[in-house]
């Protein structure tokens, strides 16, 4: 059992937690509210005259900490080469896996073909690539394509249509899918064996498929004691509103141990880490005046993000001179496009990069903090997946990704990649303990547990300039809590306090 | 006692300067723990109120608590309002504090000035945010430069070795590395001193094909000397490549020289030349010697303490350097006039040394001579030459060509040279006339009546040989 230091009878929630989300094996809520629970005593101490001796507390130190960002960082970069390589290469790598997911589903006695060799009729099982030709997929070919006439298309939330088609690759030939697959749920680049046979017609008759599914996976060896990690995405800086300015810096106070009474402040102090996934600038700051503009107009004005950038150095700094803190770049944030996006480089945040707690990290991020594996992400990945898919829920998909055992199949089709050719880096070498992604509409977690007893916690870290909500992350025993704030608004209704989040 | 002056503080605050005090400035304004900032506030309030219960003081308090939302157990952190204190403590489940946030006379309509607040009081203390904080974080200690830098560098070259995997048959050096070191490392200079350096250099290559001449002129200069093995390096070289390598190492010595220089304030001419004068030096530098005298005139140029020896030297190469003349004039004669020029300019004539560097320049010495004119700036303009072809054809180059950009200069020219001993030319003072035109006058003149059988232009110099 997790240890408890207070057991407050009738201030405990109730049981409405997270239980219906967890995977088959059901353990009783773990004590999620340990970071209010521990505070609850000395909730009203401050509501008091002035004590002689405050209190302070030190911040629980980091045992271990591993930064595994190598496979993501890339030195001297040459474009040159065709994506072709990068898609050859995650086959060979995945291969083998596939193949032995294969027998072990459909029985060791298949026969694995290659298509060239695929007879008429005959079951077998096929590893390949998959692409989906899509008709609405916007193809910049057809864009500038003058024969045509056509109006660049209009950005969708959602890509598919009912005229999809799949099509299995392998490192020859391709063919042709029917059957029991799901057209609108897979994606391009996803690697997977199907069984079934080949149709006169052409067509390969699919009756189940298989993906790469979960990795093997180290033991965890979390602390023993309560260690949180925070992880917050989406600041928004520079987006022009203050709507979440207020929110931000009640985060920082929280975490740097300003705010809040003496037992929050306590349990403030064992949050280990911060991390903060992508999205750190609005998307308000990329605007694209110097392209469009004339230069006369253009040429004194600064660009929006200077300011969004001074902001986050300030930021970073008070974030640092308390906490560590990793990082991430995401989508709208002054580093390179494709990913993985390479870390913000430190002469952007001269004040906060003196400081060696603030760590500049890749997009995807891997480390292990404590013992526990993290793995994760911006978002873009699974926000690709979202518009070529009729996958809905952000965690869903978070999920189907480490099943297919690839962090970001869609890249390069539709999501600007790196053109890797001796290895893809985005293939799931062993399975995280934690996996999550930044920049989500909602907040929400979930215990997955793997066929061979991997327990990996998946979070969506929603996007806090909309929601005002961070994540927190116990290390001890693998469990996620968000963490919301507010202010008050003109606008704000008597009953009306369970206002978005 | 104590207890009374936060009071009469917060009094002042709140009431006199009409201020949202909130706990945290509060605490950085007067320099204590935050927790007892928000007790000193909390006590205030009680205080004020017990007073008068009419005091115009309103509160916002902070509370947090776990809050089921959509499913999941929140911890919820939120600023409210006195009025709303009771109804957000109903919503929680759980409280896990609850303490003042700010008092401020006025009701706010919302929590902007509250922020405000905050980001100003924390703007201005940006160096010790977490002093008065209840949490203290051992590891977060600021670096020094020299270890940041380090940090750098090692970040750097580490990223480079995992990329052999990406870059494949591509070499590795990746260029950024070692000059980011170099930089990382200048940091503790300071960063000036890195862009010292670049710009130095960056002057020199604009400066590079602008003033073939002005390494002539420069005779006082102090410090750096050029390696000898430039000089030996030159005699490889025979094309116009070469030269431009050697003008830019020229130039950038040169350049060098100009900043360093104390250079004595003759007002130094140097007449406009095209840049293929230059050309000719490696033509007539064709012999180790030459090139030595070459690399001698620099070095000259470098150390003035040199001179006596140099002079001799040249004195010797000279006269060859007259010999050689006539058949590189044979094979160049585009060239001619230009490297007659160039010779010429190639005499620096500053005050103390007038007479020796005349002399330093007989050979070919056109009429035309320059002094040492540091201050000049030369651009290099792109200009079309048209010329006849092999076989006859026209052809239109694209050259760039030298042109002064700085004042306009009026030289008398210095007699060419007749094969008398030095000392005759040493008598011929190479005078310069500044011409008080605006920066962008490039007329140049050669006072041809100055000297008699010399125009100023003609190559080979019609003085007897």
């Amino acid at each position: 059992m997790l240890p408890r230091h207070f057991r407050l009878g009738g201030l405990l929630p109730g049981q409405s937690g997270p239980a219906e989300h967890c995977g088959p094996s059901q353990e009783p809520a773990p004590a999620l509210a340990m970071f209010s629970e521990q505070a609850a005593p000395t909730a009203q101490g401050l509501l008091a005259p002035p004590s002689a001796e405050p209190s302070t507390f030190a911040r629980a130190p980091v045992s271990t900490y591993t930064d595994c960002t190598e496979p993501f960082r890339l030195g001297q970069r040459s474009f040159s080469r065709q994506y072709a390589h990068i898609y050859a290469t995650r086959l060979i790598q995945m291969r083998p896996m596939l193949e032995e997911r294969a027998q072990h589903k459909w029985g060791s006695g298949i026969t694995m073909r290659k298509l060239c060799e695929l007879q008429a009729g005959e079951k077998c099982c096929v590893v390949g690539t998959l692409f989906k030709s899509m008709q609405l997929q916007p193809s910049i070919l057809r864009e500038i394509s003058e024969e045509h006439n056509l109006l660049p298309q209009p950005p969708c939330t959602k890509y598919i249509h009912q005229s999809d088609e799949l099509i299995l690759e392998d490192e020859l030939q391709r063919i042709k899918l029917e059957g029991t697959i799901d057209v609108q749920k897979l994606v391009t680049g996803t690697i997977l064996a199907i069984y079934g046979s080949e149709k006169d017609n052409g067509k390969f008759l699919v009756e189940d498929h298989c993906f790469a599914d979960l990795p093997r996976q180290l033991p965890m060896r979390g602390p023993s004691t309560n260690h949180f990690v925070l992880l917050v995405s989406g600041l928004g800086l520079g987006s022009g509103s203050g709507e979440s300015l207020l929110s931000m810096q009640l985060l920082v106070d929280v975490v740097t141990g300003q705010l809040g009474a003496e037992g929050e402040q306590s349990s403030a102090a064992q949050i280990t880490r911060v991390i903060l996934a992508g999205n750190l600038l609005s998307q308000s700051t990329q605007n694209r005046d110097t392209i469009n503009k004339a230069k006369y107009l253009t040429k004194k004005t600064q660009a929006a993000s200077v300011e969004a950038v001074k902001m986050l150095d300030e930021i970073l700094l008070q974030l640092c001179t308390s906490v560590p803190v990793d990082v991430m770049p995401g989508e709208f944030d002054p580093t390179n496009y494709t990913l993985p996006q390479q870390p913000l480089h430190r002469c952007m945040l001269p004040l906060a990069s003196t400081y060696s707690t603030l760590q500049l990290v890749t997009n995807p991020y891997q480390a292990e903090i404590d013992g526990v594996r993290f793995l994760g992400t911006s978002g873009q990945n699974i926000s690709d997946i979202f518009k070529y898919s009729s996958m809905d829920d952000y965690l869903e998909i978070l999920e189907w990704t480490l099943c297919v055992g690839h962090i970001s199949p869609t890249a390069p089709d539709t999501l600007g990649c790196y053109p890797f050719y001796k290895s893809d880096p985005f293939i799931f070498t062993d399975c995280p303990h934690v996996y999550f992604c930044g920049n989500a509409p909602l907040f929400s977690s979930k215990l997955l547990k793997g066929r061979d007893g991997q327990q990996v916690l998946l979070v969506t870290v929603p996007d806090f300039s909309a929601t005002q909500t961070a994540c927190l992350i116990n290390l001890c025993d693998l469990s996620c809590q968000p963490v919301s704030f507010s202010g008050f608004s003109a606008d704000e209704d008597e009953g009306d306090m369970e206002i978005g989040h | 006692m104590e207890d009374e002056l936060y009071l009469d503080n917060i009094d002042e605050f709140v009431t006199d300067q009409n201020r949202v005090v909130t706990y945290k400035w509060l605490s950085y304004t007067l320099g204590v723990h935050v927790n007892q900032a928000k007790q000193m506030l909390y006590d205030y309030v009680e205080r004020k109120r017990k007073e008068s219960s009419g005091a115009q003081l309103h509160v916002t308090y902070l509370v947090a608590g776990n809050l089921v939302q959509n499913g999941y157990i929140c911890h919820k952190v939120a600023v409210v309002r006195e009025d709303k204190l009771e109804a957000m403590k109903s919503k929680l489940a759980t409280i896990a504090s609850v303490h003042v946030y700010s008092i401020q006379k006025a009701l706010l309509k919302d929590s902007g000035p509250l922020y405000n607040t905050d980001y100003d009081i924390i703007k201005t203390n940006l160096q010790n945010c977490s002093k008065f904080s209840a949490i203290h974080c051992a590891a977060a200690v600021p670096r020094t430069l020299a270890e940041v830098s380090q940090a750098h560098t090692s970040a750097q070259i580490d990223s480079q070795t995992p990329n052999d995997l990406q870059v494949a048959s591509m070499p590795v050096t990746n260029g950024h590395v070692p000059s980011t070191a170099k930089q990382a490392s200048q940091q503790p200079k300071g960063i000036m001193g890195m862009f010292a350096a670049k710009s130095s250099s960056k002057s020199q290559d604009t400066r590079k094909e602008t003033k073939p001449e002005s390494k002539e002129t420069t005779g006082v200069s102090t410090a750096s000397s050029k390696p000898p093995a430039k000089g030996n390096t030159m005699s490889n070289f025979f094309g116009k490549a070469a030269m431009n390598k050697l003008k830019a190492s020229s130039e950038s010595e040169q350049a060098k020289e100009e900043r360093e220089v104390t250079k004595p304030s003759v007002p130094a001419a140097e007449p406009k030349l095209p840049p293929t004068t230059t050309v000719e030096k490696p033509g007539k530098k064709t012999e180790p010697v030459k090139i030595q005298k070459k690399d001698r005139k620099r070095a000259k140029r470098v150390d003035l303490s040199d001179n006596e020896e140099e002079k001799e030297a040249e004195n010797l190469k000279k006269k060859r350097r007259r010999i050689k003349q006539p058949q590189s004039d044979s094979s160049d004669n585009e060239d001619g006039p230009a490297s007659s020029i160039s010779q010429e300019d190639r005499a620096p004539t500053p005050s103390p040394e007038p007479p020796p560097k005349a002399g330093l320049e007989p050979a070919s010495t056109e009429v035309k001579a320059s002094t040492g004119g540091k201050k000049r700036k030369r651009r290099r303009v792109l200009k079309s030459k048209t010329s006849v072809d092999d076989e006859g054809c026209m052809v239109t180059e694209k050259v760039y060509e030298s042109e002064s950009s700085g004042r306009c200069h009026v030289l008398i020219g210095a007699e060419q040279p007749t094969g008398f001993p030095d000392v005759k030319y040493l008598a011929y003072h190479l005078k310069a006339v500044m011409c008080k035109h605006p920066r962008t006058c490039y007329e140049y003149r050669t006072s041809a009546s100055a000297f008699p059988g010399c125009n100023g232009l003609d190559f080979p110099p019609k003085t007897g040989k």
